[in-house]
């Protein structure tokens, strides 16, 4: 098949040059060698008779094609040829940031897909390394820039159970009721963006205006609209101010609605459907083989979600669903990332409900900063200051694996310390380098509109991925 | 009945904006007609309205000084219409006058870009000088050229 | 079946341990069980095991003939534009703040004029991008004041630690966020910058930490 191909291939190259010395006759200027051919009449005429002649060989059980007689002196070129290779992103809309995907295509189909990732790297875990407990916790923010107050839990958890405290009863509802507002907030993101690589744009305006007030809840009670520094160890940072809850309510009654109209939209939709069922399908076996968390996992039937096996903060005081799908398919991640958020909306108006009163904050001068009446008033609660401030608290030796479930996926936080006032080590399990690791697995085979929503349903973000 | 409301704004906007031509142009200049109780002017000539009928952060806005026409900026309210444009305080500085303390400036719009942007500087004497040869040091004293010493013009560090 | 029998029996070992925990301590302690009462997982789109019905067969020909769900979709989408938009007109129009608000950095000063950095350097200690710069000096009349205090805006993560560690209120993330440049030199402010920012923005700062008094 080789030495026919370098026949067909030697009589193109042939005809090629005739063709180029015509151009250099006729041209007017200069000759530009990267001309394009393509096949006409006169040229494709010449195969009209029989040429490839095939002929069974019992040794090799297949066809052999026959040379004519006066190509018998040539001897035949070896040709190499390969499949496109195409570079899909890191400028593209679809790659969700920074993703340089390299697609090696057949046709329009994916055979390989090869994720590049590193462009937003930024070392935060050796940085960490340098900070203090309460410096390194910003960076915990830019993290995952969607889901910024999840990070910023998972880390004061680990630096909590390092020090074995537990925090007030209002800091751990403040924190689950921030954690949920955070879910909806990312999957306003992972659901809209999904929907407008896929084509429907217009639920992403939807959903972006309710974004903004939650970005606006979160400005009120930190001071940021994204990077909010707020979940402290040993409890968070401000109380909430008053009124807050009452707008939070007002918000969580009317936003039921927001997603009845993105599903009267999408749901049913049958190019939605087309565009999504059968699409990236995770095998249960496969999503647990490739160590995926989540939606991710859940999608594919797995019931597991950490706040239900190992709950954290006050979920155990909360009643919520878990949904799960069954075929792990781009249509069913979808309509669980839908009922995540109105679960979680069910979180919200039962943290509303629960908040219980009293402290925010661990009532420790040796871990939690004074408040600033104390600290202009006494004089040891000033040298705590001070202390807190420049050297920071001590954490006892010891490690951890915290993990929270997060938007993503499990959200983990490897924490070792050595008794001093900065971590030793901190790595971080970020839920969105196991799925988009898979991504070869599952892209293989689909067509490059389906990479798209398959980056799409993977809510990767490279925040998270390159650290 | 929503719709007679609506016409019913539309010729309180272009009456209160001073009939049809300057309606087009407040139209021109802002991008929208909107009528509303007016609720005070700064310094700057800047007036402010408020009209609870637009829901919240569109119900209270600024008409620019006419003088600035399109070269308005975000940046040009001063600070004690700031916190009552944004809705940080519902008392505008009408009501509750603002802290004023004779060291206090006047406020002063971004003025990047301009001629009279910011630019940096050191507020510290260098710590290593550079050696300047005899013969030009003469008449470098540092009344006479303060640049070389790098002491800013208007250093304003300290009581004032 | 048997992940129900499954569920069955964590939920009678949580009920154990509910009432252990409320036994023994407060209201807020974990439980016994790893995974609470309400265990419940709901699949949102089960496999289909049995044959179609004959009216859902009739239903969803229906519906694929007479594209339903495109023309609901469409009307919910055109309902939209008679809606009232939600976008407001800035600069005319601003969006809603709160006294927490960390933005542009002032320097602030006593009423009497006096200034209040002490040069503690505690904000440069705890600055986790080590944006700000201190260099203090005695001051002629013996009280310790900065000569230098900048603070590199390109660095700055708007964290909030420095106003936090400020033991006399001096530095503060004001209400400003309108202060973007178009060169990257007029964002290292140095410190008479900050104070200029101070001495404009007092009346704001000022009002933002009264208001929020009761929280700091």
């Amino acid at each position: 098949m080789a030495t026919s191909l370098g026949v067909l291939s030697r009589k193109c190259t042939a005809s090629l040059t005739q063709l180029q010395g015509a151009l250099r006759t006729t041209s007017l200027g200069s000759v530009r060698t990267a001309a394009q051919w393509n096949p006409d009449p006169k040229w494709l005429n010449q195969f009209k008779g029989p040429i490839l002649m095939p002929e069974t060989q019992p040794d090799h059980g297949g066809y052999r094609a026959t040379l004519p007689l006066y190509n018998l002196n040539d001897h035949p070129v070896e040709r190499k040829c390969r499949n496109i290779q195409l570079n899909f992103g890191p400028q593209h809309p679809a790659a969700h940031g920074v993703l340089r995907l390299v697609l090696e295509m057949d046709g329009e189909t994916v055979v390989r897909a090869d994720p590049h990732i590193g462009l937003l790297h930024r070392a935060t875990e050796k940085l960490i390394e340098y900070k203090t407990y309460m410096q390194a916790l910003p960076y915990f923010d830019r993290l995952d820039y969607c889901s910024m107050m999840y990070n910023e839990n998972c880390f004061a958890l680990a630096i909590e159970k390092l020090l074995n405290i537990d925090v007030p009863p209002r800091a751990k509802m403040i924190r689950v009721l921030f954690c949920e507002i955070t879910r909806i907030l990312n999957h306003i993101m992972g659901v809209g963006t999904h929907a407008l690589d896929v084509g429907a744009m217009t639920p992403f305006f939807w959903m972006f205006e309710e974004r903004e007030k939650l970005c606006e809840f979160y400005e009120r009670v930190s001071g940021a609209r994204m990077h909010a520094n707020y979940i402290r160890p040993g409890g968070v940072q401000y109380d909430l101010p008053l009124g807050l809850m009452d707008d939070i309510y007002d918000w969580a009654r009317k936003f039921n609605q927001r997603i009845d109209e993105v599903e009267d939209v999408l749901t049913e939709n049958r190019i939605w459907k087309q565009r999504t069922i059968g699409i990236g399908v995770v095998s249960a076996a496969d999503a647990l083989y490739w160590g995926m968390s989540g939606v991710m996992l859940r999608g594919s039937g797995i019931k597991w979600d950490l706040r239900k096996t190992q709950p954290y903060d006050a979920y155990d005081k909360v009643e919520f669903d878990v949904p799960i799908g069954s075929h792990g398919d781009c249509y069913d991640r979808y309509l669980c990332r839908v009922e995540e958020m109105r679960q979680s909306l069910r979180i919200i108006l039962q943290a509303l409900n629960k908040m219980p009163p009293g402290e925010i904050k661990v009532d420790d001068n040796k871990i939690v900063p004074p408040t600033r009446k104390e600290m202009k008033e006494s004089m040891e609660a000033l040298i705590h200051h001070f202390k807190l401030y420049t050297e920071g608290f001590q954490v006892p030796p010891g490690n951890t694996y915290t993990a929270v479930e997060a938007p993503k996926g499990e959200f983990g936080v490897y924490l070792v310390s050595d008794g001093t006032s900065r971590p030793y080590r901190c790595k971080v399990k970020a839920p969105g380098f196991a799925h988009l690791a898979a991504i070869d697995h599952i892209g293989k085979q689909h067509m490059l509109a389906d990479i798209v929503a398959i980056i799409g349903t993977l809510d990767i973000v490279f925040g998270e991925v390159d650290r | 009945m929503s719709l007679i409301q609506k016409t019913l704004n539309l010729f309180r906007a272009i009456k209160q904006n001073g009939g049809i031509l300057s309606s087009l142009k407040t139209l021109y200049v802002t991008d929208d007609l909107k009528w509303g109780t007016h609720v005070g002017t700064d310094k700057y000539g800047n007036k402010y309205y408020e009209n609870n009928y637009y829901f919240l952060s569109r119900n209270r806005w600024v008409i620019y000084n006419p003088d600035f026409h399109l070269d308005y900026d975000g940046s040009q309210i001063p600070p004690e219409w700031h916190m009552w444009m944004h809705y940080t305080t519902d008392k505008p500085p009408t009501v509750k006058p603002p802290v004023n303390y004779k060291w206090m400036v006047p406020h002063q719009e971004n003025k990047s870009g301009s001629s009279e942007m910011y630019y940096p500087y050191s507020t510290t004497r260098t710590k290593i000088e550079s050696w300047q040869p005899a013969h030009l040091r003469t008449a470098d004293t540092e009344e006479q050229n303060p640049k070389l010493f790098n002491i800013p013009q208007n250093n304003r560090i300290g009581v004032q | 079946m048997a992940s129900h029998l499954v569920g069955s029996s964590y939920g009678a070992i949580n009920r154990i341990g509910a009432r252990l925990s409320i036994r023994t301590s407060g209201l807020f302690t974990r439980t016994f069980a790893t995974s609470t009462s309400a265990n419940v997982y709901k699949n949102m789109n089960p496999p289909r095991t049995e044959e179609m019905p004959w009216a859902e067969v009739h239903e969803k020909g229906v519906q694929r003939f007479f594209w339903n769900e495109l023309i609901r979709g469409m009307l919910v989408v055109t309902g939209h534009i008679f809606k009232e938009p939600a976008t407001i007109n800035y600069p005319f129009e601003k969006g809603p703040l709160s006294p927490r608000f960390r933005g542009e950095h002032a320097l602030r000063r006593y009423p009497s004029g006096e200034e209040r950095c002490i040069a503690c350097k505690l904000c440069e200690a705890v600055c986790p991008a080590q944006a700000i710069t201190i260099e203090a000096e005695e001051r002629p009349d013996g009280s310790r004041r900065t000569t230098r205090y900048d603070i590199d805006m390109t660095k700055c993560i708007y964290c909030g630690l420095c106003q936090e560690a400020c033991p006399v209120d001096a530095i503060v993330e004001g209400p400003n966020f309108e202060f973007s440049t178009e060169t990257r030199e007029e964002l290292l402010y140095n410190k008479d910058k900050l104070l200029t920012n101070g001495d404009r923005w007092e009346a704001e700062i000022s009002s933002n930490i009264e208001a929020d008094h009761l929280y700091r």
